[in-house]
């Protein structure tokens, strides 16, 4: 019999939720309580994170986002500005010492998103992986990704456009040079894709996790079993929600 | 006086710095370092951040810091190194 992992369908929720709920699954995990989990969400409202290192006012339009209602939050983890709307987001949260998990942190990155290919081939799409976070569908992405490693513990988390809105995202995001913007936008739209673009029809994110769940089955030989949160998670992600993802001081930090 | 940078690593990320310089003593001062790269653990570029304090603007001086710092901290980068950091706080010359 195949080892077992836990899925977690968390459905929609806040940015502040959402990052909360992947570090306490994180935390969880490190300390021997939840088997490795796969975890499926999206964001309601829509919101932008930016990476660890980023600095808030310099990639978010504060003013913009509050008009349009859009939330923001930073993540623990590096990497880029996010607009977060139709997408499916994922996390993997697996012990570093899993013997499936490269310890070289780049091929962990190519053999996690290796698991994503497989869902988008399930979709009928060929996405190859581009390193160092990217995965691309006749080289335009498609999904970004992005890792932590804490606690011994791996978190991946990373997005799957369902369909993209780059006029709205760079109303968003403050570019660093007006004059450019346009181009910007033009080039942007070059360079992105998204699974809805590229099958030419919807697809309801339901499909997509299906997919999905399929992808990382086969990639790990594991089987993805359906479960939720722990009370402890819960309790710890309201925490990390209260203390941390919803405060000033945390988002504001760079 | 107060100066910034960007600077786009080759095969890399974007980075952002911000530090302050001090003409007569030729040292730079409470260092920012953003961007969209990675760095594991997040929380020694911060240790880098306050290696930097006082050090002095110039090429082999600042990579050596860094490399040090890199080394003895462990920090794994992906999507910047000494020579990208290095660079990028050169790119700060007024």
């Amino acid at each position: 019999m195949s080892e077992q992992w836990r899925l977690v369908l968390t459905g929609e929720n806040t940015a502040f939720v959402n990052m909360a709920v992947d570090r306490a699954i994180l935390v969880a995990h490190s300390e021997g309580k939840v088997p490795p989990t796969v975890r499926f969400y999206s964001w309601v409202p829509p919101a932008i994170s930016i990476g660890y290192f980023q600095s808030l006012l310099e990639e978010i339009d504060i003013e913009a986002c509050k008009k349009y209602g859009v939330d923001y939050v930073r993540r623990i983890t590096g990497g880029g500005a996010v607009f977060h709307e139709k997408e499916l987001t994922y996390s993997l949260v697996i012990a570093e010492s899993h013997p499936l998990i490269p310890k070289n942190i780049l091929n962990s990155y190519g053999r996690i998103c290796n698991a994503l290919i497989r869902g988008l081939g399930r979709l009928g799409i060929n996405g190859t992986y581009a390193p160092i976070n990217d995965i691309v569908v006749d080289g335009k992405k498609i999904s970004g990704n992005a890792q932590t490693r804490k606690m011994n513990t791996v978190l991946q988390h990373g997005t799957i456009l369902l369909d993209v809105d780059v006029d709205t995202m760079f109303s968003l995001l403050k570019v660093p040079n007006e004059k450019i913007k346009d181009k910007m936008i033009t080039d942007v739209k070059q360079r992105v894709t998204s699974i809805n673009h590229v099958l030419g029809t919807p697809i309801g994110f339901d499909q997509v996790a299906s997919a999905m769940k399929q992808g990382f089955e086969e990639e790990f030989h594991v089987s993805l079993v359906e479960g939720s949160l722990t009370g402890e998670e819960k309790k710890l992600a309201r925490k990390f929600e209260k203390e941390c993802f919803s405060t000033t001081a945390w988002n504001h930090r760079r | 006086m107060r100066y910034h940078s960007i600077y786009k690593v080759p095969h890399g990320k974007l980075l952002k710095i911000s530090l302050m310089y001090d003409q007569p003593s030729r040292t730079i001062h409470d260092v920012r370092i953003t961007g969209d790269f990675f760095a594991y653990p997040e929380e020694a570029v911060e240790r880098i951040e306050q290696g930097l304090e006082r050090a002095i603007f110039e090429r082999d001086h600042l990579k050596t810091k860094i490399e040090a710092i890199i080394r003895t901290q462990k920090i794994q980068f992906i999507g910047v190194d000494a020579e990208g950091l290095t660079q990028a706080i050169l790119n700060c010359k007024p």
